[in-house]
């Protein structure tokens, strides 16, 4: 059909529109207001002389007039013949236009009015579906648009035969737009209703499909030919199935109509055994509800011989073989959606909107075509089948019966199979304790070095290993150098224990620095504890780890008395309520101060009397007068003349006399992280600290609390030697497998898996208290770990020598008494019975306890 | 416990389970509140199941155990804890280009427990027991899908446990969902069993709705060793043994021993078990309460799986039948010009 008939219709009403809005209105108005009176007159003249010419030949409007003479300027003879000569031609010219708007739609519409008798070729030109007509003469206007639009829409609603299309299409004008207007409230969806982006009627939606006559066997991507292997196991897969089929129809002859729904007798296969095993007839029937004395058989499961009798048997009814009970009822068991269900799911259940299952397949042109249902390309095997069955034929030779043995070999095998779970870590399996007594190794000791800032700890220190030549010569003239270039010459051996920046350019040490030295008898580690009341918490967590401390006094005019307010003071109640027993107190800097005995004497008096309060015994608190920058009596003895008084130990001899801790070797194992870090590539996870009790070697497994984690020792390394064991009191390195650093922090407990600690979130602790103590918050801290706690109640007032309750109903804790209090941590720790941890608040030591019982 | 390292956590003090004055004031208010087993040892809760929950998913089904309606509303103390567990089923899709070849699908499980699931708050991070439980639910899942056909790809089956069945009535001291909070409750994990048994319930709704081949529906069923109360009072000491199909725990003071299972009915195939405290010498009957509990839930699951499959395929026929309405005026019609 041309679709030129309609083109011009539009067009032509397109003209026609035009015509109409020309009306002079607007002309009138300019006239009128651009006109003087002469003008009027001359134009009213004007007018009656064209209208007598035109003599009414011609039917003209007194305006057309006007125009026209306004235009000639009066000139009525070129007026006349203008008008003439336009509106002459016009009626001749409108006329066939007329004639011609009777186009061949209007025909095709005509015809189709009358539907029985279309016989000539060309009206049966315009046999179409009706919206195809509809469609084509859409023109610009909104109208047209919209009757096709409704004209689509009854199609789709209806979805009845041709008949009733054409009926639609008989009426073409059946839908004026008011009508439009009114019945279809015109919303977007409904305007957009079929088009692509919104709900597309599922019948007008295109899929192509091709159902894949079995599931793939072979790989994705691979070629389209199966592997042999596979092509083989398709072959005895259709086998047994053949043979179920077989074995199937021949019992139930009701599966055969089911076949037809393949989906539903899918999930008939999964229905309760029972059922299956029924006779073929109760089969067909619906399983009829059978009175039932209990809820016995309820959920039949397996048919199996009978239960063994067991104890429970006594007090329950033997349970009954589903195989006796044929049919079985399950109860209703289904419950409807409570209040949470039915707004998740929506109050209905919801239709499924699953489009590709919906699979509206749209049928190719071509397949109704007879050439192409007569070719039927399917109906033979493809030429892959021939060439398959060819190769089964050709395989056929080979022995069937070998399957059978390979079968038995294969369950041996299986049998033989047990899983182990090889760890990576070798383990050597040593008996450590044994190993660290055979080794003989020497005595180990942990000392802390601890007092008021500035009064020399580190440099004390520096001297000790320079002097030991655990630091050699080179290095101390480096630091020298770099510590002359920054004015601080007397900090030279200081540098040797402090060694970040940070540290070196204040002047004062911010971390525990850890270092080992070597005498004859012992081996030490140093921990330098900084001094500042800042860092305590650094200090803590050294002091925690330390076997006994040095506490160093500034021996120089003021400087003891200011150390005796602030740190010295601190330091040795936290040491001792740290659980050290031992302290040597080093009186430095005694070359400021000539090495007088007065002084000497007033420091050690005045500390003894401190201490002994502080519940230090008087035999283990042994005092040294020396000097760490000039290394007097660090090492080596005091010159001839200067302190002819002092006959005693040095240093070093102090150290060497202290007796060695007791290790606990066969307790759990334990230990407090104080260092996380990454090793090396090879050993990404790396822990320090102290092994607190137990023994460790290489391949244990250990657990870490309060992350609990498990994780696996990789490597082990004391003093930057790796080892194969480390046992309690040693300062070990580990290196960590199977466990990530984010289980790791500062401060938590590696222990036994086995034994391992209990996280505990509050517990009773013996106190000694340093300020007044209330039901107050504090933070507890345990070596590196704090947390925020509450003492929740005051239990009673101890006896500080006995340890009798001395009081109970305790309203406040005053400094220097003993209590036992409660404390609830905010958040679980890792402590246990006879750890001791210190209470502070606000950056003041409160109190420090041992714990009692945790809870 | 398992702490979340890699955020600033919320103030661990605050996710204590709250304590209602009464049971601290009158001893045995607890007791006297714990719900009691009014179904028969052999009966099951009820179970509401629905497919298709989540529309960006490839299948998902929402499993629920609602609470029986009780008038009794004198305390603010919940009733006992429902089961409400979601699955979404994600896949099969490819693998990633950098994963290794697998010949067969890959199989990922992912069990988590909503923060508020339980009495004790849970962490965002999987703690060892979603872990655990994900294992589990891997182990019944393997052996059902047909995984060689699809080669080279892999599927997910996240659930998450909305509610979870708690491990005891409030006043036992077993805390939290095995011990999910202080790490050392050994007897506790009751409600895990019946968490497992859901979660294969459920992830097998949404396997089927997925539309993933598998060789039959497995479903999750428990059973419990109870000591019977009644005959406890009267004799003094030791009270004998009930079996008890799908046990909440809150209704059971003592559980001696709980099983579950991942059970395929139709070839009779066990899947998955999880026997947990003293089984006594035989475990037989147990397992076997377990399956029957499983059949149990299958029948649920096979209705809910039919209607969903059923829905499918009514809107097919009535395609078709349209269809076949239409074709036949469309070949009279002939088209010229």
């Amino acid at each position: 059909m041309p679709p030129k008939s309609g083109h011009h219709r539009a067009k032509n009403v397109d003209y026609e529109e035009d015509d109409v809005y020309s009306d002079d209105d607007y002309y009138e108005n300019e006239e009128g207001g651009g006109m003087t009176d002469e003008d009027r007159e001359q134009m009213r003249i004007g007018a009656i002389k064209v209208k007598e010419a035109l003599n009414s030949s011609i039917t003209v409007s007194d305006s057309q007039i006007q125009e026209a003479l306004w235009h000639y300027y009066y000139d009525v003879g070129k007026s006349v013949t203008y008008l003439k000569n336009k509106h002459a031609p016009a009626t001749t010219t409108t006329q066939p236009k007329k004639q011609k708007a009777v186009s061949r739609f209007d025909q095709a519409v005509s015809a189709a009015s009358t539907p029985k008798k279309p016989e000539t070729g060309e009206q049966s030109a315009f046999l179409m579906p009706p919206n195809r007509i509809k469609e084509l003469c859409t023109a610009p206007s909104l109208k047209c648009t919209f009757q096709s639009r409704r004209a689509n829409i009854k199609d789709f609603d209806t979805n009845t035969g041709a008949s009733e299309c054409w009926a639609s299409a008989e009426y073409p004008c059946l839908y004026p737009i008011p009508d439009v207007m009114d019945h279809v409230p015109l919303s977007a969806a409904e305007f957009f209703r079929d088009t692509p982006w919104l709900n597309v009627p599922t019948h007008r939606l295109g899929e192509i499909t091709v159902e894949p006559l079995f599931p793939r066997g072979g790989l994705l991507g691979g070629s389209s030919k199966p592997s042999k292997l596979a092509a083989l196991a398709a072959a005895r897969k259709k086998k047994q199935e053949e043979a179920k089929n077989a074995t199937s129809t021949s019992t139930d002859p009701g599966d055969m109509k089911a076949e037809a729904d393949k989906a539903v007798a899918l999930l008939d296969r999964l229905s309760v055994k029972s059922k299956e095993s029924a006779s073929p007839s109760s089969a067909l029937v619906q399983p009829q509800p059978v009175e039932q004395k209990s809820a016995q058989s309820k959920y039949p499961s397996r048919k199996r011989s009978q239960t063994p009798t067991t104890a429970f048997q006594e007090s329950e009814t033997p349970t009954p073989e589903p195989e006796t009970s044929a049919p079985v009822e399950i109860p209703h068991l289904r419950a409807g959606p409570s209040m949470f269900a039915s707004t998740l799911c929506g109050i209905t259940p919801l239709p499924v909107k699953r489009q590709h299952l919906d699979s509206t397949s749209f049928p190719l042109p071509y397949t109704s075509t007879r050439g192409f249902t007569d070719t039927n390309p399917f109906t033979g095997p493809s030429p892959d089948d021939i060439v398959l069955s060819a190769r089964v034929k050709g395989n056929k030779s080979k022995p069937g019966p070998n399957k059978k043995p390979n079968g038995n070999k294969l369950a041996e095998s299986v049998e033989k199979l047990s899983v182990e779970e090889v760890p990576k870590v070798k383990s050597k399996n040593l008996n450590v304790v044994e190993e660290f007594e055979k080794s003989g190794m020497k005595r180990m000791a942990n000392f802390v070095v601890i007092g008021h800032v500035d009064h020399g700890k580190s440099t004390l220190m520096g001297r000790l290993l320079y002097d030991l030549k655990v630091i050699d010569q080179r290095s101390v003239d480096k630091l020298r150098k770099e510590a002359e270039t920054i004015g601080k010459s007397s900090f030279a051996l200081a540098w040797i224990m402090d060694q970040t920046s940070e540290e070196r350019s204040r002047g004062v040490t911010v971390d525990i620095a850890t270092n080992y030295f070597e005498t004859d008898k012992t081996r030490f580690t140093i921990l330098d504890a900084p001094g500042h009341r800042d860092f305590i918490p650094n200090m803590i967590a050294g002091a925690s780890q330390a076997d006994f401390a040095v506490l160093v006094i500034d021996a120089s005019t003021n400087s003891f008395e200011s150390g005796l307010k602030g740190q010295t003071k601190e330091h040795a109640l936290l040491v001792r309520s740290m659980g050290v027993q031992r302290l040597v107190v080093a009186v430095n800097k005694m070359d400021t101060v000539n090495w007088s005995q007065d002084r000497f004497e007033e420091i050690s008096q005045q500390m003894t009397a401190f201490l002994t309060a502080a519940s230090f015994s008087g035999k283990s608190i042994t005092f040294i007068p020396c000097a760490g920058l000039t290394g007097e009596n660090v090492t080596r003895k005091i010159e001839e003349g200067k302190a002819s008084w002092y006959n005693g130990q040095t240093l070093i001899e102090a150290l060497d006399a202290s007796e060695p801790a007791k290790r606990s070797l066969e307790k759990p194992f334990r230990l407090t992280v104080s260092d996380v870090f990454r090793g090396s590539i090879t050993n990404p996870v790396s822990i320090a600290g102290r092994i607190d009790a137990g023994s460790i070697q290489v391949g244990d497994t250990i657990l870490s609390m309060p992350a609990n984690e498990a994780g696996v020792i990789k490597g082990v390394e004391v003093e930057n030697e790796p080892v194969d064991w480390a046992v309690a009191g040693q300062i070990a390195t580990f290196h960590l497998a199977e466990l990530d650093p984010v289980h790791l922090r500062l401060g938590d407990i590696i222990c036994d898996p086995k034994k391992p600690v209990t996280l505990t979130k509050s517990f009773t602790a013996k106190i000694l208290a340093f300020e007044h103590v209330l039901p107050m918050g504090v933070d507890v801290f345990r070596g590196r770990m704090s947390a925020e706690a509450n003492v929740t109640k005051l239990v009673a007032v101890l006896n500080k020598g006995t340890g009798e309750v001395e009081k109970k109903k305790v309203r406040i804790v005053k400094p220097g008494e003993v209590a036992r209090v409660v404390v609830q941590l905010d958040r679980e720790l890792p402590l246990e019975v006879g750890v001791r941890v210190v209470l502070r608040e606000g950056g003041n030591t409160v109190a420090a306890g041992l714990l009692e019982m945790c809870s | 416990m398992n702490t979340d390292r890699r955020r600033i956590n919320a103030p661990s003090g605050g996710t204590t389970p709250p304590i209602f004055a009464r049971t601290v004031k009158v001893p045995g208010y607890l007791e006297s509140l714990r719900p009691s087993r009014t179904r028969g040892p052999n009966e099951l809760r009820k179970i509401f199941l629905q497919t298709g929950i989540i529309p960006s998913a490839s299948g998902s089904a929402y499993l629920e155990v609602p609470l029986p309606r009780t008038s009794n509303s004198s305390s603010l103390i919940p009733p006992r804890s429902s089961l409400k567990i979601t699955c979404s089923i994600q896949g099969p899709k490819p693998l990633p280009r950098s994963a290794p070849f697998s010949p067969s699908l890959l199989l990922t499980t992912a069990v988590k427990f909503a923060p508020f699931a339980s009495r004790n708050r849970r962490g965002y991070i999987r703690d060892s027991i979603e872990r655990d439980l994900g294992v589990h639910l891997e182990t019944a899942l393997r052996g059902v899908l047909i995984g060689e056909r699809w080669p080279k790809s892999g599927v997910e089956v996240i659930v998450t446990v909305v509610e979870g069945d708690e491990d005891g009535w409030w006043g036992d001291s077993t805390p939290g969902i095995g011990g999910g909070i202080t790490g050392s409750g050994m007897g506790a994990g009751w409600g895990l069993l019946n968490i497992l048994a859901g979660c294969i319930t459920v992830s097998s709704a949404a396997i089927a709705d997925a539309g993933i081949d598998c060789v039959d529906l497995v479903s999750g069923g428990v059973a419990a060793i109870v000591r019977n109360p009644d005959t406890k009072k009267k004799e003094g000491e030791k009270g004998d043994f009930v079996r008890m199909l799908d046990p909440c725990p809150a209704e059971h003071q003592d559980i001696v021993a709980a099983c579950v299972v991942g059970y395929l009915a139709g070839r009779d195939e066990v899947t998955e078990i999880w026997l947990k405290g003293n089984v006594g010498a035989i475990p037989d009957e147990l397992i076997d309460g377990a399956t029957q509990a499983a059949v149990g839930s299958l029948s649920v699951l096979k209705e809910v799986v039919m209607e969903a499959v059923e829905a499918k395929f009514q809107g097919q026929v009535i395609q078709e039948k349209e269809g076949l309405k239409r074709k036949h005026p469309q070949q009279d019609a002939e088209m010229v010009g």
